[in-house]
């Protein structure tokens, strides 16, 4: 009988299975191993020659790896750490307001969430237009500039401008997240500590805080993954310029693939970004899957 | 006692959020209704001095016809979701329902392939796709966007499928029903509301995808979905954005509206997730 029954499952299983070998699992080897071949302006690994790990210690030896790389790291940190921050306070304001707004409140932090990043990156880059954007006339208006600054021709405004950009969709995310956390928390809880007397502040550090503790967790974790695997926003708004200061691992490599055309060097690139995003992902699943109850 | 200033803070708030959240589509929506050419003039005004619906009459007109982009998008989503949502309610089904060894591996495993970096699956998948011809054509973009699905629906399916009650699917098994059928006519039913907010999630995720649909349309019009579509214009027509903010109003309804009138599924099936950590 229960040998019957994994096999009924196995077949259950076995058209998901099949739709994410053909189109994840054999793209991902396909993809390791063009990056052990010198591959140029073709895919035809078969006819080209072996180069063993050249390709990587090529790309691990360039500049513009480790200006992407660290371009990387440094944008996820910083659109990480400002997603969280705007998402806990929407999320709290959203347990916080009288109750007839609640669902009018909850509705508009979802819909930046909903709205396709290529076409939150045009937008953006329109709003960051020196000569007819709105943020550039607003600096200008308020007297916070002489003229509107190059937003996107500027290095450092550049790297500012494309982590606004993503933090805009990206709160939206995260607060829907830390809501689904938030709803687990007693509401006797509050009752209690506010009949003790504690205050707003310290009823979200000692009891609210601990407690979607682990949700905190998962949304880091899972928010992190997300910008490290960054691409449309970038390839939206600057194309990772001025130069390549915004070309995060993504957008590099996707250069590699259709400009230039360097398919092994390409795909070298791209798995050194699917290894730091699975070493993370790991973590992840492991967070994730120990409370999973099933049958 | 303290409801009156509690209402007041609580109006203050949500228009703080309402600002941050929508002044981006409230500035795209006005510049949409101003008649091209005056949508740079300063001063800059909050509410055209007259409404234009000149741009959308230009988008919808020959030479850009956003509608068809919209069109393949619906189809490609709509296409998505059904396919997605079938294949990972059977395989959501096995995990949550049916013994067998390495089910929490199993479902481990569709989480880590939906985390891959599209970039490191799109150069093998370009060569597979023009292999089989199908290069800028709306079945190659929903057979890789459907397995893309696969993971997000089958994680919130397999966590809706656990928490069905299992006294009907027993009797059906009792009564000798196959298992296909026990899953189809039996637990599918019961898992409606499950599978409604996962479809809405695939369908959004899906019309939103973008480095597959840049890849694989080659840039011709016959396969470009909305995003890929808007990018296009917003590039060519930098300083005609009457233009292009009607072009991205009109890819932005289906969006919109499904936020709108599915709010609650959308946000129960996100956090449905993260719920059960």
């Amino acid at each position: 009988m229960r040998q019957r029954e994994s096999t009924i499952a196995l077949l259950f299983l076995a058209p998901a299975f099949l739709a994410l070998a053909v189109f994840l699992f054999y793209p991902i080897v396909q993809t390791a191993i063009y990056s052990l071949f010198d591959l140029e302006y073709s895919t035809r690994w078969r006819e080209a020659p072996f180069v063993g790990l050249a390709n990587y210690r090529a790309v691990l030896a360039s500049r513009e790896f480790w200006g992407s790389m660290r371009f990387t790291v440094l944008f996820a940190v910083a659109a990480v750490t400002l997603e969280f921050v705007l998402g806990l306070s929407m999320a709290l304001a959203s347990f916080w307001v009288i109750r007839p707004l609640r669902g009018i409140l909850r509705t508009i932090i979802v819909l930046p969430w909903a709205i396709p990043a290529i076409i939150q990156a045009s937008i953006w880059r329109w709003l960051f237009n020196t000569d007819v954007g709105l943020i550039g006339a607003l600096a200008v208006g308020l007297g916070l500039a002489e003229k509107p600054p190059l937003f996107l021709a500027d290095p450092t405004l550049a790297v500012f401008s494309v982590i606004i950009a993503y933090v805009w969709k990206g709160a939206a995310i995260t607060a829907i997240f830390l809501m689904g956390g938030l709803a687990m928390v007693p509401q006797h809880l509050h009752d209690a500590a506010k009949m003790d007397g504690a205050r707003a502040w310290m009823r979200l550090r000692r009891i609210t805080l601990p407690l979607i503790l682990p949700t905190i967790l998962v949304v880091l974790l899972f928010r992190t993954l997300d910008a490290l695997r960054v691409f449309d926003i970038v390839y939206g708004l600057t194309g990772g310029g001025p130069g390549a200061t915004t070309d995060t691992l993504s957008s590099f490599a996707y250069k590699f693939y259709f400009t230039f055309v360097q398919f092994g060097r390409g795909s070298a690139y791209a798995i050194i970004t699917f290894l730091l995003v699975m070493a993370l992902s790991l973590l992840y699943i492991r967070r994730i899957t120990p409370h999973l109850r099933f049958r | 006692m303290r409801r009156p200033l509690h209402t007041l803070a609580s109006l203050a708030i949500t228009a703080a959020v309402a600002l941050f959240s929508l002044l981006l589509l409230y500035w795209v929506l006005v510049t949409s209704l101003k008649r091209p050419g005056t949508e740079f003039r300063l001063p800059l005004r909050v509410w055209p001095a007259e409404i234009s619906w000149e741009s959308y009459q230009t988008v919808l007109g020959p030479g850009f016809e956003v509608q068809n982009a919209i069109r393949n998008s619906l189809l490609v989503s709509s296409a998505v979701t059904v396919g997605a949502l079938f294949l990972a309610a059977l395989a959501a089904y096995a995990i949550a329902r049916l013994r067998f060894r390495y089910k929490v591996q199993s479902l481990a495993l569709i989480q880590m392939a939906g985390m891959a970096p599209a970039i490191v699956v799109i150069a093998p998948t370009f060569v597979l796709i023009r292999s089989l011809g199908l290069l800028s054509s709306l079945p190659g973009l929903i057979l890789p966007n459907i397995a893309y699905s696969i993971p997000l629906s089958t994680w919130l399916l397999a966590a809706y499928f656990a928490n069905l009650p299992f006294e009907l699917e027993d009797a059906a098994k009792m009564d000798g029903w196959p298992p296909f059928q026990v899953f189809w006519r039996v637990m599918l039913p019961l898992a409606a509301p499950g599978l409604f907010s996962a479809g809405v999630l695939v369908f959004l995720g899906s019309w939103g995808e973008f480095m597959l649909a840049l890849t694989i349309s080659l840039g011709l019009p016959e396969a470009q979905t909305a995003p890929v579509a808007i990018l296009g214009f917003s590039q060519a027509f930098q300083l005609q954005w009457a233009w292009v903010s009607a072009g991205i109003m009109l890819s932005l309804v289906p969006v919109i509206l499904l936020v709108l009138l599915f709010q609650r599924a959308v946000i129960q099936g996100l956090t449905a997730g993260s719920v059960r950590y």
